[in-house]
């Protein structure tokens, strides 16, 4: 019952902006509807136990990808956009059999120097890249004829793919497969005594959340239009660890949650960004220390325990 | 241009190491990638700014009292936020970000965003054979080889340094014979702090300061640490030469771009061969 009625309130939210009808809330609501996919490709990953800090990258990947293959090659935007989500999750097939091998703050420094080198190409190669100016021109999302110009249009289109995103990952969730990782993560050497192929396990939540990050990125390229390196660093994937937190890992309500909450932040102080940072950190350490299992467990007794 | 390439990387090398020792330091003990180390970094150079830059101090007890202010400042943040989290390792990562985010943000506050400057207080270079080697680099260098020699003795020779690196190796049994924890974390966490932040005195009148000011030092900390093998103290030496060295030639040939992301490939597929670094021992 309660979980219906969180569902009935993120549905209400999530025509606010309608109500609102103001293009401010509606580019801020296209935002949060474009990181909570983000933040749910997080989750998966926190959920088999590994703290990945490439999925800035994967995103970055896909946003470039989206764009540059519309622009220079004039791929139909749909096309560019699924192309993108191949490419991340390609790259995460190929770095998942090495990375993946090695568990905890190994995979984590592992993923970080990923994310920098991704970055730093994206900085340096500026005759594809644009570099630290940026990419421009990026042309708008279209479908068969019909291009999305208002930001309203966008919303939708985002908001689409972040139930796509939702019913995948509660899909997992609720699955064999969800108990399979659970037990990966609780008690490895178990679960693979029954016959569980770990590596295997992990490197296919690798890679299908890289996919999801890299549509994000593309989504976020068409509606923005313009692309630079600092959107995909290191400080994004910390924000979508701080959704998770805040919102909880347990469910995959939490990362919802926590990207309602976390992506309005910096808007909301735009007047004081230094004291937006504050906030932020401070909010961090209430939660770990605190609410350990974030937003969700506030509103609705989790079953399972936190990753 | 080889010796002054080599000169570069060395002197470059030694800050590194300082780095670096501290951060492989809490993580041996901890289990802590704490990404808020370059910002104890940026502490020590706030408080040379204010000491030395400001108040007009001597450089040195400026640069001392940034090391004990940085340490205090680290075993507080130990007690209070990273205690409750001993042994969980992910919400332990998590919290050093919220650290580092809150630190920079106070910095923030209090200095706003533009960069300051403080005035050398050595000037003039030397010749060592065919390179030449600038005064303060060289004060930084030999304080860097005194602070290396001190951290060394103590880890080999104090009670508190052998007990750390008994924590280091196995928690459990080092508790049973009556290790007490609480005390090792804490120093452990207090002495790395030291370390960046005297990292970070030394540095300051070098480079500008400002509240974003550690996060270079601090990514190459980590470079360092993982070439080396993180919880490798000579690990971390040889690390830090490789990649100072590494880096000044790169970056005389090149850029100081491409010198980083060489560095990070270098790093990347030397953990993909050998997950524990060049010196780090045990399974990862």
């Amino acid at each position: 019952m309660k979980r219906l009625i969180l569902l009935a309130a993120i549905v209400l939210l999530a025509m606010i902006p309608w109500v609102a009808n103001n293009r401010y809330v509606f580019h801020i609501a296209t935002m949060i509807a474009i990181m909570a996919p983000l933040a749910l490709s997080m989750n998966l990953m926190l959920r088999i136990g590994q703290l990945s800090m490439a999925h800035s990258a994967f995103m970055g990947i896909g946003a470039y990808a989206s764009a540059l293959l519309t622009m220079r090659l004039g791929l139909p935007p749909l096309a560019s956009l699924l192309s993108g989500g191949v490419l991340a999750a390609l790259a995460a097939l190929v770095l998942g059999p090495v990375f993946l091998r090695i568990k905890g703050v190994y995979f984590v420094l592992l993923t970080y120097a990923f994310g920098q080198i991704v970055n730093l190409v994206f900085q340096e190669w500026t005759s594809l890249f644009g570099g630290n100016s940026g990419l421009y021109g990026i042309p708008k999302f279209s479908l068969a004829g019909y291009r999305l110009t208002a930001v309203s249009q966008y919303y939708v289109f985002a908001l689409l793919f972040t139930v796509l995103a939702y019913w995948m990952v509660r899909t997992i969730e609720r699955s064999d497969i969800g108990a399979i990782l659970q037990s990966l993560n609780e008690d490895e050497m178990l679960s693979r005594s029954i016959g569980a192929d770990a590596l295997s396990w992990r490197i296919a939540v690798f890679t299908f959340s890289a996919a999801i990050a890299g549509i994000s990125g593309g989504i976020y390229a068409f509606y923005i239009g313009f692309l630079s390196p600092q959107a995909f660093g290191f400080q994004l994937s910390v924000d979508l660890v701080v959704m998770n937190v805040i919102g909880g890992t347990s469910v995959a309500l939490g990362p919802l949650l926590g990207a309602i909450v976390v992506v309005p932040l910096p808007e909301l102080l735009r007047e004081a960004k230094q004291y937006q940072l504050l906030i932020y950190g401070l909010c961090l350490m209430v939660f770990l220390i605190f609410i350990k299992q974030g937003l969700v467990s506030l509103i609705d007794r989790p079953r399972r325990k936190p990753a | 241009m080889i010796e002054q390439m080599i000169v570069n990387g060395l002197l470059a090398g030694f800050i590194y190491i300082i780095m670096a020792l501290g951060f492989t330091l809490i993580f041996g003990i901890m289990r802590i990638v704490n990404f808020a180390h370059g910002e104890f970094y940026m502490a020590g150079a706030v408080v040379v700014l204010f000491l030395f830059g400001a108040l007009g101090w001597n450089f040195f007890l400026a640069v001392v009292i940034a090391g004990f202010l940085a340490a205090a400042l680290g075993i507080v943040i130990e007690r209070v936020l990273f205690r409750p989290l001993v042994g969980n390792e992910l919400p332990g990562m998590i919290m050093s970000l919220a650290v580092g985010i809150t630190l920079q943000s106070i910095a923030l506050i209090l200095f706003g965003p533009s960069e300051q400057s403080v005035q050398r207080p050595f000037s003039g270079t030397w010749q060592l054979v065919n390179a030449v080697v600038p005064w303060d680099r060289t004060v930084v260098a030999i304080a860097a080889l005194v602070i290396l020699a001190a951290f060394y003795l103590f880890l080999k020779h104090s009670r508190l340094g052998l007990a750390m690196q008994a924590v280091a190796q196995d928690r459990e049994t080092s508790s049973l014979m009556g290790v007490e924890s609480g005390l090792i974390y804490a120093s452990a966490f207090g002495i790395a702090c030291a370390l960046a932040g005297l990292a970070g005195g030394l540095m300051a009148p070098i480079y500008t300061i400002g509240p974003y000011m550690g996060e270079l030092p601090m990514l190459k900390a980590f470079v360092v640490v993982i070439l080396g093998g993180l919880g490798s103290v000579p690990g971390a030496v040889l690390g830090g030469l490789l990649i100072g060295l590494s880096e000044s030639v790169l970056s005389t040939l090149f850029s100081s771009t491409t010198a980083l992301i060489a560095s990070f490939t270098i790093v990347l597929l030397i953990v993909v061969m050998r997950p524990t670094g060049l010196l780090g021992r045990g399974a990862p």
